[in-house]
């Protein structure tokens, strides 16, 4: 009786919260999934349940699975890029014995602003920067087509997208450092290790739990991509750098206007992100474990 | 009557002078006195326009009708104008228009034409007097099956913009057919200008050169073409001639073309940096104020060397129409006269700087829109083809990918003709 009484006051205050996420969150989740059955458009009052029809023809749409591969190709590199960097900024900056303060503010910055400003600023910077230095300056390394050549226009997403998200992990990461217990280190100095086996065998285990969120964050907003991609090239040249988020963006919102259509392939990405993530956390929690 | 006639005429233009230096109209009921002996009819007219940038304007033309009315008709008509903004129009016209409390005229899209015809709510103005002096080729982009449906007033054409200074000093002409855009191309580079400035990074620009090629196609030589793709018994084979000016503008614009935006890529046409620009006059706005000596000129695009193929787009957004179920349906249709009237409707237009569309606008329009005007007065002008928007999406799409060459002109017919089948499910 104590012991429901308990619960009883705990869930009378998570209560609110508990409302707005089930009419703001899961409502439109589990009515998507019905949603996915239908051949709705979004703006008409009548529309036909279809049953699975469109999922069948996900599964044969291969601008789709283009996009889907494309996001695979964004999130690995996106997952080794950011987290490298933002670890090795986290590192330098932790180590730094001044100015600290300052570092951390400027590298946070780009997290301030939407990554649709970010990627409008880097448009710019691309097509009129770059080709003023190639022009002027003799930097013809640049003169590349950054927005044209399906291959540069991924190495600027990924510029983008990384300029914007490292802050945010190397928050995370300096956290962790700093509670790395000043002992353990001591320790291995005095052992002889140097600075290499000191971070690799007794920092880096100490901060596991750090990489598993960032790793979670990275991957889980890599497979939601779509700001960065809209702002700097729009998914083009044509279809050649389109994400599934946008994708289903341009399913919905665009062209015929098929919003049953693209709740199916919404679901069908969630699905994918759902499995994958598991695996990951599994994966990450036994190594965490482990240390 | 003589004398009636005289007076009437002399209260009105006093009137209408009045009105045009935008003092307050005087009290309507004085000039009873003078002009006739019988008290006038009292009526009212419901007026709803998508418009209020051109308020003042209308305001204005209301106050000449009103006083038109009163001299010619002895009528006393009270106009009520309303401007709702522009992004509520649309729910405010529905909303009254469902709940039976019609305004008795109304803008509307001209690509909202069928649907409000279907349900009923226009009046066929075909035998009106202003039926004849709308510019053919206009009066269809408002017309259903020889029916005119609505008075045009914000009408568009467009085709290539070009630079008549460096045409000039290049000593060539605009061209008639794909040889001659050959010709000119050739000469341009000779005299070191690049003919074509491209700003394709944003598809909805390359899309421009499928609108204009594909209008000027299927206007002139296949016209049951659009038909015959919605009932999936067309292809993309039948129009490859599009290529022809596509290819040749690709192969001879401006560098660095998927990183041009079409703002940058106008102010660049302005600066001078190539000759001609495939873009719709809407971008005029941008030219000029880069350069406001720009010497700006529009030419239709040809597509092979039949010159019937060679035409600008033109198209109709904001119509003017009448509810069929207006009260005073005399002066409903009198007021939709008097739009394209023959003293007062040149005034209106050009104050609005709306585009010529009928023989009664004799004003002098900037050079561009007189350029394209030309080529609608001469008949050489197509309606917008209307295609779905995921094929018109996928044309800029494919465009793109033509330019960077990860398609080829086969790859671009087989994919256009499927999204235009899966369009038609």
């Amino acid at each position: 009786m104590k012991n429901f009484k308990a619960n009883a006051s705990l869930m009378l205050f998570v209560t609110p919260a508990l409302i707005v996420y089930f009419i703001f969150k899961l409502m439109p989740a589990v009515s998507g999934l019905y949603y996915a059955m239908t051949d709705w458009n979004g703006i008409n009052k009548t529309f036909v349940f279809v049953g699975l029809s469109n999922f069948i023809e996900v599964l044969k749409d291969s601008y789709f699975w283009d996009s889907v591969l494309f996001t695979f190709k964004y999130v690995i590199v996106m997952v080794f890029v950011t987290n490298v960097i933002a670890l090795l900024l986290a590192v330098v900056i932790e180590n730094l014995h001044r100015a600290k303060g300052l570092f951390r503010t400027l590298f946070y910055m780009p997290n301030m602003i939407s990554m649709i400003i970010g990627g409008y600023m880097w448009m710019f910077i691309f097509t009129k920067v770059m080709y003023y230095l190639a022009d002027n300056w003799g930097w013809t390394f640049l003169d590349k087509s950054w927005i044209g050549d399906p291959k540069y226009a991924f190495i600027a997403i990924i510029v983008v997208a990384t300029w914007g998200a490292v802050g945010y992990l190397m928050i995370i990461y300096m956290a962790a450092l700093q509670g790395v217990p000043a002992a353990l280190k001591e320790a291995a100095l005095l052992d002889g290790a140097n600075p290499w086996q000191q971070f690799w065998h007794v920092i880096f285990p100490m901060i596991r739990h750090a990489v598993t969120i960032c790793v979670f964050w990275t991957l889980n907003s890599g497979f939601q991509v779509f700001d960065v991609i809209y702002s700097l090239t729009g998914g083009g040249p044509g279809r050649a750098t389109q994400s599934t988020a946008m994708n289903i963006f341009e399913e919905a919102f665009r062209g015929n206007v098929r919003y049953g259509y693209a709740t199916a392939k919404s679901t069908v990405l969630f699905a994918i992100v759902l499995v994958i993530t598991i695996i990951q956390i599994r994966a990450m929690q036994k190594k965490e474990q482990e240390a | 009557m003589k004398k009636f006639l005289v007076l009437s005429l002399i209260v009105c233009l006093v009137l209408s002078l009045v009105a045009c230096s935008n003092d307050a109209v005087s009290d309507p009921t004085e000039t009873t006195e003078v002009g006739s002996t019988e008290s006038p009819r009292v009526a009212e007219l419901n007026i709803m326009m998508s418009i209020p940038q051109y308020m003042d304007q209308w305001d204005t033309y209301v106050k000449q009708f009103e006083a038109k009315m009163l001299a010619e008709e002895n009528i006393k008509v009270k106009v009520n104008l309303e401007m709702p903004s522009s992004d509520q129009y649309e729910s405010v016209l529905q909303a009254r228009l469902t709940g039976g409390d019609a305004p008795d005229l109304y803008t509307l899209h001209s690509n909202n034409i069928a649907t409000y015809d279907k349900a009923g709510n226009l009046t066929d103005l075909s035998a009106e007097p202003l039926a004849d002096k709308i510019y053919d080729n206009v009066r269809e982009t408002v017309s259903i099956e020889g029916r005119l449906l609505g008075v045009p007033l914000e009408s568009q054409a467009w085709g290539v913009l070009y630079n008549k200074e460096i045409f000039a000093a290049a000593g060539v002409e605009i061209p008639k057919t794909l040889d001659d855009l050959k010709n000119i191309t050739e000469v341009l580079k000779e005299k070191g200008y690049t003919p074509f400035m491209l700003a394709y990074q944003e598809q909805w620009v390359p899309q421009l050169m499928t609108a204009l090629t594909l209008g000027g196609k299927v206007s002139g030589e296949i016209p049951d073409w659009v038909d015959r793709m919605y009932a999936d018994n067309g292809s993309y084979e039948e129009v490859i001639d599009i290529f022809g000016p596509i290819d040749l503008i690709m192969a001879n614009g401006t560098d660095r073309a998927m990183e041009m935006g079409s703002e940058s890529g106008a102010a660049e046409f302005a600066m001078g940096k190539a000759a001609m620009f495939v873009q719709g006059t809407w971008a005029s706005g941008t030219i000029m104020t880069t350069n406001p000596d720009m010497k700006l000129g529009v030419f239709a695009l040809p597509v092979n060397n039949n010159e019937a193929c060679t035409l600008v787009n033109l198209s109709t957004s904001t119509t003017l129409a009448v509810h069929p179920d207006a009260k005073e349906m005399d002066l409903a249709l009198k007021f939709a006269n008097y739009v394209l009237d023959d003293q007062d409707s040149a005034g209106l237009f050009q104050a609005c700087s709306f585009n010529p569309l009928a023989t009664v606008h004799n004003y002098e329009p900037a050079s561009w829109v007189a350029d394209a005007s030309a080529f609608v007065a001469e008949g050489k002008a197509y309606k917008d083809l209307v295609l779905p928007s995921a094929v018109t999406d996928e044309q800029g799409k494919l465009l793109q990918e033509y330019y960077v060459k990860t398609i080829t002109k086969e790859d671009f017919v087989k994919r256009m003709d499927e999204v235009f089948k899966s369009s038609n499910k």
